[in-house]
């Protein structure tokens, strides 16, 4: 024993080199379980918040495009009819959606025709905001993606064998708009003018010559008979010409003023009143501006509907809340606000927020959770169904299965019951979780493993090599120690004890090296993005075709990465250095035994 | 004493008694014979010097008595053991128990100091380590390095290793001391003090020296000389000369010290082994040359 402690130290640099060999191995696979271990950590951290609610199942509906994209594409054509069935069948439903499952085609119709339907509210005739010019303050719900369904579902699915919980949530996108209501109509008054024009009367008549002459000869126009007037033969000659009469007429100017009373006097009535004044009248237009000029301003969150006695389970849960309290008894003014949500906009417990016109309080402030409960702000869930104008209408239900062995079971009974629901367990949220987390997690399992080892037995290789060469280096010490009368086993466990000591080195040091890249890595590593799809309000396309200020809410969220190490994983290092150590020791002991004590006489060098 | 030695090796079986002795090693494709057809009685008790030039195989036989090495033919009895066919575990409880080696380069592990030099040739035996310690401490007294107990092998002088070497030797208290040129890598000074040493382990304390030499000094000490070449013996004579034995050693009895007279007078004692070699070991003499 002295004579190993003494072989230690004093070949310390032998000793050092060995045992960092060791050390460097060691210490980088710590180093890859640390981080492999961080990389869990965090793809559960990212996933906990389902988990620790106990969601087992979410059943809700969305747009069901992807699940059946390629039928759809095909035959969207040839089965409009029935996609128009399912339409009506499904507004007939006022947007309920159990009972339009009539192919997925005629599904999506409907969904479609639904989603519409839910997001409707929001075209809002501005001009019933109030008189132009007043201050306004709107909060629009609506349902993203996610279309409402009768809450009479929960019962349904809660009747399903295995089922232990099931929770109705509504979750809503909503649109917070202010800013004063424009003008939107302005005033035009028209009419009121005079219109002067002239009218070329037609000719007259013979029948109306006729009574005009008669009508002369009646009045005493003519003072002597037809033989003191020659020109009136011509007259009578020339019935059409009127001119020639009236110039007749003219002619007979010797018959003074009383002829010229007698002529007006017998002209036609078209004749006598041959101009006309026209006056429009006045009137005053009101005309609708379109699109009007506003200042509104919109700001989009998003918002849940919970239910305040089921503090255990569904969106949000009594575990999640960070400060404050959980809904009272009393909760149709009470909110629960995320706490993101609560640090961007300073929110803090007990304050009031006004959310369409209504005051609520801010009892508790909860833990932002990411699959399907990311919202901003959490109501009663009766107080946001009417406010929503969804009354008895929900959008999710949140299953908690008794045997997590039943899920996939439970799973299938909830599609088998509520057909055209898009039933996801937890698992497959989990899959849903992408980006560089998970990019990261399989490069570090995978990867991982092959580096792990690789690097062990290349750390073995070292170690091995080095004993094996400090062998080559004291053949002739331990031909002495065989000469001296030391047996074959005593050389052996002299060796393994060495190794052994080297080892224990070796794992002092790797621990501290592998501590030391856990260390790093948590203070330069990286950052990590991930994303979940599918699943959270909001996140898709139909929120632009809700409102384009409402932009989706991005749902890629990043987490730290940071390592973990466990008490096991430092155990199992240092175990592996020294089992390391004893496996250099082994291939050295393996030379050493098989030297003869004649090497003592070898010549040095 | 030297009467004592010899009527013991009258009435017991010689120490070694080797009959057809072989030893071949394969350098290349072709096998060369180090040792070949030895026959050799070795008495207890004695100083024998075994000499020949370089590749007379007179390493290899000294590496075969001091049970380094075995055989390929013949037979090596040491007294009631017979060496050539033994194992390994027999051979280190021979090397261990009865055999102290002694090397040209001292073979001291750098790393330990004297002491614990000394003790790891006890380490196989069941004692505490303060017994070995305390053993260890008693040895380098007697071989006259009270004073260098703790240091180590590179801050001792070439014969102050040598002197470690041989109280590792004494160790487990061996029958004999085979020693391989001990004082080819010393000066003059240091090989005469490490030359007094031996003859003093022989005449005092009746260890069998066996030592492979060059050197003429040692081989004037000895009670016996056997000569090698080319693997076989030449000459084998028990020594007459007047010198053979240091009696001077006798002056400074019970404590071994550094003496530089080795060169004083000289005792005839070894009449006896020069007898008994010569009648217990009648083929070495007819030992033909070559």
């Amino acid at each position: 024993m002295r004579y190993v402690r003494h072989e230690l130290w004093r070949r310390w640099s032998r000793t050092l080199v060995t045992a960092l060999g060791l050390a460097a191995g060691v210490g980088l696979v710590m180093g890859i379980v640390g981080v492999s271990n961080g990389l869990s950590n965090a793809q559960n951290k990212v996933l906990s918040p389902l988990s620790s609610v106990g969601t087992d199942i979410v059943v809700e509906r969305t747009v069901g495009v992807a699940s059946t994209s390629s039928s759809t594409s095909t035959t969207t054509t040839t089965t409009a009819p029935g996609g128009f069935g399912g339409g009506r069948a499904g507004g007939g439903g006022g947007g309920g959606f159990f009972g339009a499952a009539s192919g997925s085609t005629s599904q999506n119709a409907s969904d479609e025709a639904a989603l519409a339907n839910n997001n409707s509210s929001v075209l809002t005739d501005l001009s019933k905001l109030g008189a132009p010019g007043t201050q306004f303050t709107y909060d629009f719900f609506v349902t993203g993606t996610l279309i409402t369904f009768p809450q009479a579902a929960v019962a349904d699915v809660a009747k399903i064998k295995g089922v232990q919980t099931a929770v109705p949530a509504l979750s809503l996108q909503a649109l917070h708009e202010s800013g004063t209501v424009p003008t939107i109509t302005d005033t035009v008054t028209t009419g009121g003018q005079t219109i002067t024009k002239a009218v070329a009367p037609p000719p007259l008549t013979a029948a109306q010559e006729d009574a005009v002459r008669a009508c002369l000869q009646a009045s005493g126009a003519f003072g002597t008979t037809t033989t003191t007037a020659p020109g009136s033969t011509t007259a009578t000659t020339a019935p059409a010409g009127a001119g020639g009469t009236r110039g007749s007429g003219g002619g007979g100017g010797f018959g003074g003023a009383a002829f010229g009373a007698a002529f007006t006097k017998c002209l036609p009535a078209s004749y006598q009143q041959y101009e006309a004044q026209v006056v429009v009248p006045e009137q005053t237009i009101t005309r609708v501006l379109n699109p009007p000029t506003t200042n509104t301003e919109t700001k989009s969150y998003t918002v849940a509907g919970v239910d305040p006695k089921n503090s255990s389970s569904g969106l949000i849960t009594k575990a999640q809340l960070v400060s404050g309290t959980w809904f009272t008894s009393a909760p149709a003014d009470e909110i629960l606000v995320s706490t993101a949500y609560a640090s961007t906009n300073s929110i803090k417990v007990g304050q009031t927020l006004t959310i369409d016109k209504t005051n609520y309080k801010v009892v508790g402030l909860v833990n932002p959770t990411l699959t399907g409960d990311v919202s901003d702000i959490y109501f009663d869930l009766a107080t946001l169904q009417s406010n929503a104008t969804q009354a008895n209408r929900i959008n999710e239900v949140l299953v908690k299965v008794g045997k997590s062995a039943d899920v996939n079971t439970v799973a299938a009974a909830i599609k088998k019951e509520l057909p055209g629901a898009t039933v996801l367990t937890s698992k497959q949220l989990a899959g849903q979780v992408t980006g560089s987390l998970s990019n990261a997690k399989k490069l570090a399992s995978d990867l991982g493993v092959a580096l792990g080892f690789i690097i062990l037995a290349a750390a073995l290789l070292i170690a091995a090599l080095l004993t094996m060469s400090s062998i080559a280096k004291r053949v002739r010490e331990i031909g002495t120690l065989r000469a001296i009368g030391w047996s074959r086993s005593r050389v052996v466990g002299q060796i393994m004890t060495e190794m052994l000591g080297i080892g224990i080195i070796g794992a002092a040091l790797g621990v501290l090296v592998g501590l030391g890249v856990c260390l790093a890595v948590n203070t330069f590593g990286p950052t990590l993005a991930y994303s979940t799809t599918g699943v959270v309000v909001g996140a898709s396309s139909a929120s632009g075709l809700v409102h384009a200020a409402a932009a989706a809410s991005s749902v890629g969220k990043t987490v730290k990465l940071h390592t973990s190490i466990s008490a096991l994983t430092v155990i199992g290092a240092a175990v592996i250095a020294i089992l390391g150590g004893l496996v250099a020791g082994l291939a050295g002991a393996w030379r050493a035994a098989r030297l003869s004590p004649v090497s003592a006489l070898r010549d040095l060098g | 004493m030297d009467d004592d030695a010899a009527a013991v090796a009258l009435d017991t079986p010689p120490l070694y008694r080797l009959r057809g002795v072989e030893r071949h090693y394969m350098k290349g494709a072709s096998e060369v014979a180090a040792v070949s057809g030895v026959d050799l009685d070795i008495a207890s008790g004695g100083f024998v010097c075994i000499e020949g030039p370089s590749g007379s195989g007179k390493s290899t036989l000294l590496q075969l008595l001091g049970a380094l090495d075995t055989p390929t033919a013949g037979t090596i009895q040491m007294e009631d053991q017979e060496l050539g066919s033994a194992g390994d575990h027999v051979l280190t409880e021979i090397r261990s128990k009865r055999i102290g080696f002694v090397f040209q380069h001292f073979n001291l592990i750098p790393t330990l100091s004297a002491v614990e030099n000394v003790a790891l040739a006890m380490a196989p035996h069941h004692g505490s380590r303060a017994e070995g310690d305390e053993r260890a401490k008693e040895l380098l007294i007697r071989v006259g390095l009270g004073h260098r107990l703790d240091h180590l092998p590179s801050r001792l002088s070439g014969g102050e290793q040598q002197r470690v070497a041989i109280a590792r030797a004494l160790a487990n208290r061996p029958d004999v001391i085979v020693a391989d040129e001990p004082t080819g890598n010393l000066d003059s000074e240091s090989a005469a003090e490490v030359l007094s040493l031996l003859v003093e382990l022989q005449q005092r304390d009746g260890v069998t020296v066996i030592v492979a030499t060059h050197d003429p000094e040692v081989a004037q000490l000895a009670s016996r000389r056997i000569s090698l070449r080319d693997g076989a013996v030449v000459e084998d004579s028990s020594h007459q000369s007047p010198q053979h034995a240091p009696r001077h050693v006798k002056a400074g009895e019970g404590a071994l010290v550094e003496d530089d007279s080795h060169q004083s007078p000289q005792r005839a004692s070894s009449a006896k082994h020069v007898e008994e070699a010569s009648d217990r070991n009648p083929s070495a003499d007819g030992q033909p040359t070559g």
